[in-house]
């Protein structure tokens, strides 16, 4: 009963008094925390110039822009371009390729085929690093719960040595412990939200450069025949 | 030249570094919210020390019932070292002397007056002598001469007697004062002395009914304890235990440390929890008698 009230609760003391393994999970979450984050702020930096290019570009060849001039630019090193840009100048660049003459069929089907590539490099680019927001977000609860049960497990043990059982012997280890399950939940919750949002994201550009790619066919094809 | 076009564009990833900051200022100030704002450091609670009362009127009204034992307990303890009983067979032998010797004193006053008068008498028959002799004048005169020098030695004599009569009677009527402040004086001591043993047998009873209290309700503390200790089956011996509880006013426990354990955990985490069980504890209604139970000493034995 004679256990002092005051014990230091302060959240390094209870990192740095915490068993080596709750440390280690700590420190795992920490970097997953870290990587998650910065990738979070990587895909809202890609994923929104790539929305802001993409609008752009649209409303550029949806004026009637000319489509030579639209490649040369697109194909300029000194231009960054957005991934838009860059199908169209891999299909109209395959659709110039043939000579005048060739059949119109073989030559959209090529052209078809260089966009896809192209289009389904660009989806990757866009989705990548999502699927470690998706990892984050759904292991690290775990990762952190690993860590806490282990912590309890320890405080526990120590329990069972002593004869007179009070709260007070628990309740460092249980906090040190939840310490770990809060650190997970620190690292899943952005991650989840992160993801959620970034995959809606890059679908909506999908399907945006689907449909511009069948536009686009559209529109060699109608030049080829002319 | 397709493949050129292909991979004209390196995919350079815009803000890289810029986010990588971004990512290390959101865990800085993640753990300085945490370390700083979230400072977990429960602080002792100092000067908390709350009196539950489950009557308010009860502090009000019994210490005015309460303080007259606990004002009458100090003055007995002084007065009790002072034996009693000496001073009882002084008072009534003195008065007793002191009346003996005042009682001859004033009879002797009335009989030495009537000498005076008789010697007084005598005076007249000596001046009619004179008359009756007119022969011997000369002696008559002679011896009247001596007759009043004699009476005159006489007068001053009974002046003087007068005088040391006086005098007696003021040395009788001092020694019939002292005799009588005396008397008052060892009256007042008897009548003091019988106060205080009055008053002794009084704090005496009054302690006997408080120790009596105390020790019905230690008794019932015990018996409350008792009846909610789960006893630990067959335990060898008869082991006894002692804890030191400390109350509240109320009957609440505040503390309830081991200070002797019976060498049985079992037993006496089994006892501790009885004493948890069984607050608040039977106090006595007179908040007086509570510093006697503020700190209690609790021995259970394992087999009555």
């Amino acid at each position: 009963m004679n256990t002092t009230v005051t014990q230091d609760m302060s959240f390094l003391h209870l990192i740095t008094s915490a068993s080596l393994p709750v440390q280690l999970v700590m420190l795992i979450l920490i970097m997953i925390s870290f990587l998650s984050w910065w990738h979070i702020f990587r895909k809202l930096f890609v994923v929104r110039s790539e929305i802001n290019k993409t609008d752009e570009f649209e409303d550029i060849f949806w004026r009637g822009a000319d489509l030579n001039s639209l490649y040369q630019r697109a194909t300029s090193s000194r231009y960054e371009s957005g991934s838009l840009e860059r199908i169209f100048a891999a299909g109209f660049g395959e659709f110039n390729k043939h000579p005048a003459g060739t059949d119109t069929e073989a030559v959209m089907e090529s052209t078809r085929r260089a966009m896809r590539a192209t289009y389904q490099r660009e989806m990757d680019r866009l989705e990548s690093h999502l699927s470690f927001l998706a990892t984050v977000g759904s292991v690290s609860p775990y990762v952190g719960l690993l860590g806490t049960v282990w912590g309890i497990m320890n405080s526990f043990r120590s329990l069972s040595s002593v004869a007179q059982a009070t709260i007070a012997h628990v309740a460092p280890g249980i906090a040190e412990a939840l310490i770990a399950t809060a650190m997970g939940l620190f690292a899943a919750i952005p991650a989840v939200v992160a993801y959620n949002r970034y995959a809606t994201a890059t679908d909506r550009l999908a399907t945006r450069f689907e449909s511009f790619m069948e536009e686009l066919s559209n529109v060699l094809q109608r030049r080829s025949i002319r | 030249m397709s493949i050129n076009v292909l991979h004209f564009h390196s995919y350079s990833e815009p803000k890289k570094f810029l986010s990588g900051a971004l990512a290390l200022l959101m865990h800085i100030m993640f753990i300085a919210m945490m370390v700083f704002g979230l400072s977990w450091k429960n602080q002792p609670p100092e000067g908390m020390i709350v009196d539950l009362w489950s009557e308010l009127p009860k502090p009000v009204q019994e210490p005015v019932t309460s303080r007259e034992p606990s004002k009458a307990i100090p003055p007995s303890e002084p007065l009790k070292p002072k034996p009693i009983e000496p001073p009882k067979p002084e008072v009534p032998i003195k008065p007793e002397s002191s009346k003996q010797t005042t009682s001859p004193k004033e009879i002797t006053p009335p009989i030495k007056k009537p000498d005076i008068e008789l010697k007084q008498k005598p005076e007249p028959i000596k001046e009619i002598k004179p008359n009756l002799e007119d022969l011997k004048k000369k002696e008559i005169e002679e011896r009247l001469k001596k007759i009043e020098a004699q009476k005159k030695e006489q007068e001053q004599k009974q002046e003087l007697e007068k005088k040391q009569a006086l005098e007696k009677q003021k040395e009788i009527e001092k020694q019939k004062e002292l005799a009588a402040q005396k008397q008052k004086e060892q009256e007042a001591k008897a009548r003091r002395d019988a106060e205080a043993r009055h008053a002794a047998a009084q704090q005496v009873a009054a302690r006997n009914q408080i120790a009596g209290e105390i020790a019905k309700y230690k008794a019932m503390i015990l018996a409350k304890i008792r009846s909610r200790i789960v006893m630990p089956p067959d335990l060898p011996g008869n082991p006894v235990v002692e804890f030191k509880v400390t109350l509240l006013p109320g009957g609440d426990i505040l503390d309830v440390k081991l200070s002797k354990s019976s060498g049985y955990s079992a037993f006496d985490s089994a006892v501790e929890r009885a004493i948890f069980l069984s607050k608040p504890l039977p106090l006595p209604p007179d908040p007086a008698l509570f510093n006697e139970f503020r700190n209690l000493n609790i021995t259970v034995h394992y087999r009555e």
